[in-house]
């Protein structure tokens, strides 16, 4: 996390290919993970990547660097337009489904691997993951419901057989912790 | 009930995650138009919460993926400087698309011109069907001509040259039976090209001479069937003029080329 590497985003903005093939190259696979993760599906996760990328080209002249990182800034416009695909195409309660076991193999990150990682990549991940690890899985699995299967409070609250306020505290204490730990590492 | 700061971050938290409720996403909004601090906590929380994303193994997309996103940021216009990758893909498209209106048009022209050769074999077939027909007509005519000649009935009638053509002649085979006469002219001069020869039957029931028929000489010689023979009243004689192309109704002269009486 805290070897971020030379931002490309300005340049980008600026209308440089070159840089927003740089871009892809540096991001595709976080983001086609993330997709593949949402929509279970690598036809729409294909779909939307290009959407998410064409947004990026487009939208790049709104990212302001001292807001967060490039990395965010892609992975929120990826994640957003996974959201919605996801709800748009009402396979949601396929998802549901699926979820138990998500929950119960523990599975977030543990996507099949392809591609070569760089090194810098890696060592990323590595402690990304080290972060995730912390967290109490209560607090993990009620974050990830909500990251990754776009429910509301009250969807996982019910899901989970919880009172609403519980996974609302237990989301928060996640989010806390995380945003502490990449304190940590900046 | 007035929310804290405190209470702001725990739903910029929230929001991070797309938890917040749409109550909270709109106080939230209108509280980080005012508060520096919160906008930096909200900033925070998106960066804490993508690495539940950027937790997960990377999976590389298909090849083809790269393509189109590229394809469609060229396509959006706003392309400054372009990668050599690039370059080269958009020449190689260009020379696809060359080498394709090349065949393309390769194939139009094969098209157009089996289109004419076609048209051409059309046409000579017409030429050669309008050719049968007419030895067909002639076929008929000289199986008729060969029946009148050989016919029992069949009167003959010698026509001379007159001072126009002395050496000109005509033989006339009249055969009632079937109210036809064919004559065979021989030695006749050319006729100029805006004159025509013209053949008038002398019938005794009619004061003025009536038309046989128009015709050209060739070569000296030509032949002219006569149908619908008026056989019951005497026909007097027949002669032949030069008329005006295409004939007249009566003669313009009396300069005969040829005559004979029955």
């Amino acid at each position: 996390m805290s070897v971020e590497t030379t931002t490309l985003l300005p340049a980008v903005a600026r209308g440089d290919l070159v840089a927003f093939e740089q871009l892809y190259d540096r991001y595709s696979s976080t983001l086609y993970a993330l997709l593949l993760r949402i929509l279970s599906n690598p036809e729409d996760a294909q779909e939307v990547l290009q959407e998410s990328f064409v947004k990026v080209w487009t939208n790049a002249t709104s990212y302001d660097v001292e807001r967060g990182s490039e990395a965010a800034f892609l992975i929120s416009i990826a994640r957003s337009r996974g959201i919605d695909r996801l709800r748009s195409r009402k396979i949601r309660s396929d998802r549901e489904n699926d979820a138990g076991r998500e929950i119960s193999t523990v599975s977030s990150f543990v996507v099949t691997k392809t591609g070569a990682d760089d090194a810098i990549q890696s060592e990323e991940r590595k402690a990304v993951r080290g972060a995730l690890t912390e967290l109490p899985d209560a607090q993990r699995i009620a974050l990830e419901l909500a990251y990754f299967d776009g429910l509301s409070q009250s969807e996982i609250a019910a899901k989970l057989g919880e009172p609403l306020g519980t996974i609302k505290t237990r989301m928060q204490l996640g989010m806390k912790k995380l945003r502490e730990r990449l304190r940590a590492y900046q | 009930m007035t929310t804290t700061h405190e209470e702001f971050e725990s739903i910029a938290a929230l929001d991070a995650v797309g938890a917040a409720t749409p109550e909270e996403e709109r106080a939230l909004r209108d509280h980080l138009a005012t508060c520096a601090d919160c906008r930096r906590a909200r900033d925070e929380y998106g960066d804490a919460a993508s690495l539940l994303a950027r937790g997960i193994d990377p999976v590389s997309p298909p090849a083809d993926v790269r393509e189109r996103v590229m394809d469609a940021v060229v396509d959006d216009g706003n392309v400054v400087e372009l990668s050599s990758r690039r370059g080269s893909h958009r020449w190689w498209l260009a020379t696809a698309a060359t080498l394709f209106l090349a065949l393309w048009g390769w194939r139009e022209v094969g098209i157009r011109v089996a289109r004419e050769h076609v048209r051409n074999q059309e046409a000579e077939l017409k030429t050669l069907a309008d050719e049968k027909a007419i030895l067909q007509q002639q076929k008929e005519k000289l199986a008729a001509e060969m029946q009148a000649l050989g016919s029992s009935g069949t009167k003959t009638i010698a026509l001379s040259g007159q001072n126009a053509a002395p050496t000109a002649s005509a033989r006339v085979f009249l055969v009632p039976e079937h109210r036809r006469a064919i004559v065979f002219f021989s030695n006749l001069p050319d006729n100029p090209k805006d004159k025509s020869y013209q053949l008038w039957i002398i019938r005794a029931d009619q004061p003025k001479p009536q038309s046989a028929g128009v015709f050209d000489a060739t070569h000296g010689s030509a032949t002219i069937t006569i149908e619908n023979l008026p056989v019951e009243t005497e026909i007097k004689a027949l002669a032949v003029t030069r008329e005006p192309r295409g004939g007249v109704e009566q003669p313009t002269n009396t300069d005969f080329v040829v005559m004979g009486k029955t």
